[in-house]
């Protein structure tokens, strides 16, 4: 069944548009979000973020009794809805999943919305109809690649590419921004910035994800067969849009321990970037506006040395 | 309510299903995950894509399997705690199994009687807080 409409029609400003950080792009992850504000500027958009957002809850529960978990998400579409507007962009891909998939959730059944609703009395009602998106998607269906392209000023001729998109940008499938077994959004922009896609088999493969803190050891075995096939394909530099890939992709390269097998040794540790990052460096944002001094394995030499800075 | 998008048997009038037999273990997974284990026809597509196999006692196919067949070997199977909920068995099933939730009824069973997969002996330094919450609210009541 369809969703309830947000009575506010359409968004006031087209160029403005509601944006959910979540906790990592304020903490580890800030090289994401200001390089993601800077290119968005130099596209003619505005991230506008949301007043008083909390966590999305990071983790979509796959149960069907529990609805708390959907509280967090429902109230952050309170304040878009406060803001008299009606899309959300995320930039990280947990929290587009779980905001996402919790959008769904309360909208496919009004009984659910309901009980939310009166749960969190002290809010306004929630009325249904935002739409949250990926920053992937505003720029590939409503700014264009072309777009993009036309206002590269540093083209990122040579560099070598390896898009890692992990699982919540894909999957499920109702949710997923591409095809969850062959996607492309991630390589169609890394070609329009001028770059060279690396295609990878383990592009779509689960990272760890947060066993990176029960089960360590496994996320390691992730981690060397993911970097291992990019870096057999020649890849400089390693691109995702979640801060718990990248930061699995760092920290499991970076260990002492050596791979199963040794076909997944890698002979120098391949840095991690955020799409947002390389896009921002390609519509020629000061690098050192663009968060590379966060970074555990420094992306610079590659770029450099690629580019020519 | 419970969703079913792909399925088309409803739970309840599934042909394998013997109900006077079944142990209310599956129930309650079933339940729980909104899913119909006894859809699963083995093919075992989720085992082949799984990327944490190498952790598990038992491979995904068999999780359902023994749900199946009532064999209470799968609550204390490791499998569960080691699965990451990342859909990749999801995306792939062709019975519309959504195998990632069942994994999440079984820890769910744990869970819900205040106990703990996961315990801490320190938090490694440096680890993000997406992961954190992420394995707390997965892995501990």
């Amino acid at each position: 069944m369809k969703g309830h409409r947000n009575p506010s029609p359409i968004t006031h400003h087209p160029s403005r548009i509601p944006y959910f950080p979540g906790c990592a792009l304020k903490d580890q992850a800030r090289g994401f979000e200001r390089a993601a504000r800077a290119a968005m500027e130099r596209l003619g958009y505005e991230l506008a973020e949301l007043p008083r957002w909390n966590c999305c809850g990071t983790v979509y529960s796959l149960s069907s009794d529990d609805l708390m978990r959907h509280v967090a998400p429902v109230r952050n579409f309170i304040r878009v809805q406060e803001m008299g507007e009606r899309k959300l962009v995320t930039l990280c891909a947990m929290c587009y999943n779980t905001l996402r998939r919790s959008a769904d959730f309360v909208s496919a059944d009004p009984e659910r919305l309901r009980r939310i609703n009166a749960f969190m009395d002290e809010e306004p009602d929630y009325a249904g109809g935002v739409e949250v998106l990926h920053l992937l998607q505003i720029l590939r269906d409503e700014i264009t690649f072309e777009e993009v392209e036309a206002k590269v000023e540093r083209p990122l001729y040579g560099l070598k590419v390896a898009p890692y998109y992990g699982c919540m940008l894909l999957r499920p499938r109702e949710v997923g921004i591409d095809d969850p077994d062959a996607p492309e959004v991630m390589e169609l922009l890394v070609e329009y910035l001028g770059a060279e896609a690396v295609d990878s088999p383990h592009k779509v493969e689960c990272c760890g994800a947060y066993q990176t803190v029960a089960n360590p050891g496994i996320a390691r075995e992730r981690v060397q067969e993911i970097v291992g096939a990019a870096a057999r394909r020649g890849a400089d530099v390693i691109i995702t849009s979640c801060p718990l890939c990248t930061y699995n992709l760092e920290h499991h390269q970076l260990g002492e321990e050596k791979p199963h097998h040794p076909s997944l040794i890698t002979h120098h540790p391949i840095p991690v970037l955020y799409f947002t990052q390389l896009l921002a460096y390609a519509l020629g944002v000061p690098e050192g506006e663009l968060g590379f001094e966060d970074a555990a394995i420094d992306p610079r030499p590659a770029l450099s040395q690629r580019v020519g800075g | 309510m419970v969703e079913r998008k792909m399925n088309p048997s409803p739970i309840t009038h599934h042909p394998l299903r013997i109900p006077a037999g079944e142990p209310d273990f599956v129930r309650k997974v079933e339940e729980l995950s909104g899913e119909d284990v006894f859809a699963c026809y083995q093919c075992g597509k989720c085992s082949a894509g799984c990327p944490f196999t190498s952790g598990m006692d038992l491979l995904p196919a068999e999780v359902i399997r023994l749900l199946q067949l009532g064999d209470e070997r799968v609550l204390s199977s490791r499998s569960p705690w080691v699965c990451a909920s990342c859909l990749a068995c999801e995306v792939r099933c062709p019975k519309g199994v959504d195998i990632a939730k069942v994994m999440e009824a079984l820890r769910l069973l744990v869970l819900r009687k205040g106990e703990t997969g996961l315990t801490w002996e320190e938090i490694p330094p440096g680890v993000p807080q997406i992961a954190l919450v992420g394995a707390t609210r997965k892995l501990t009541p």
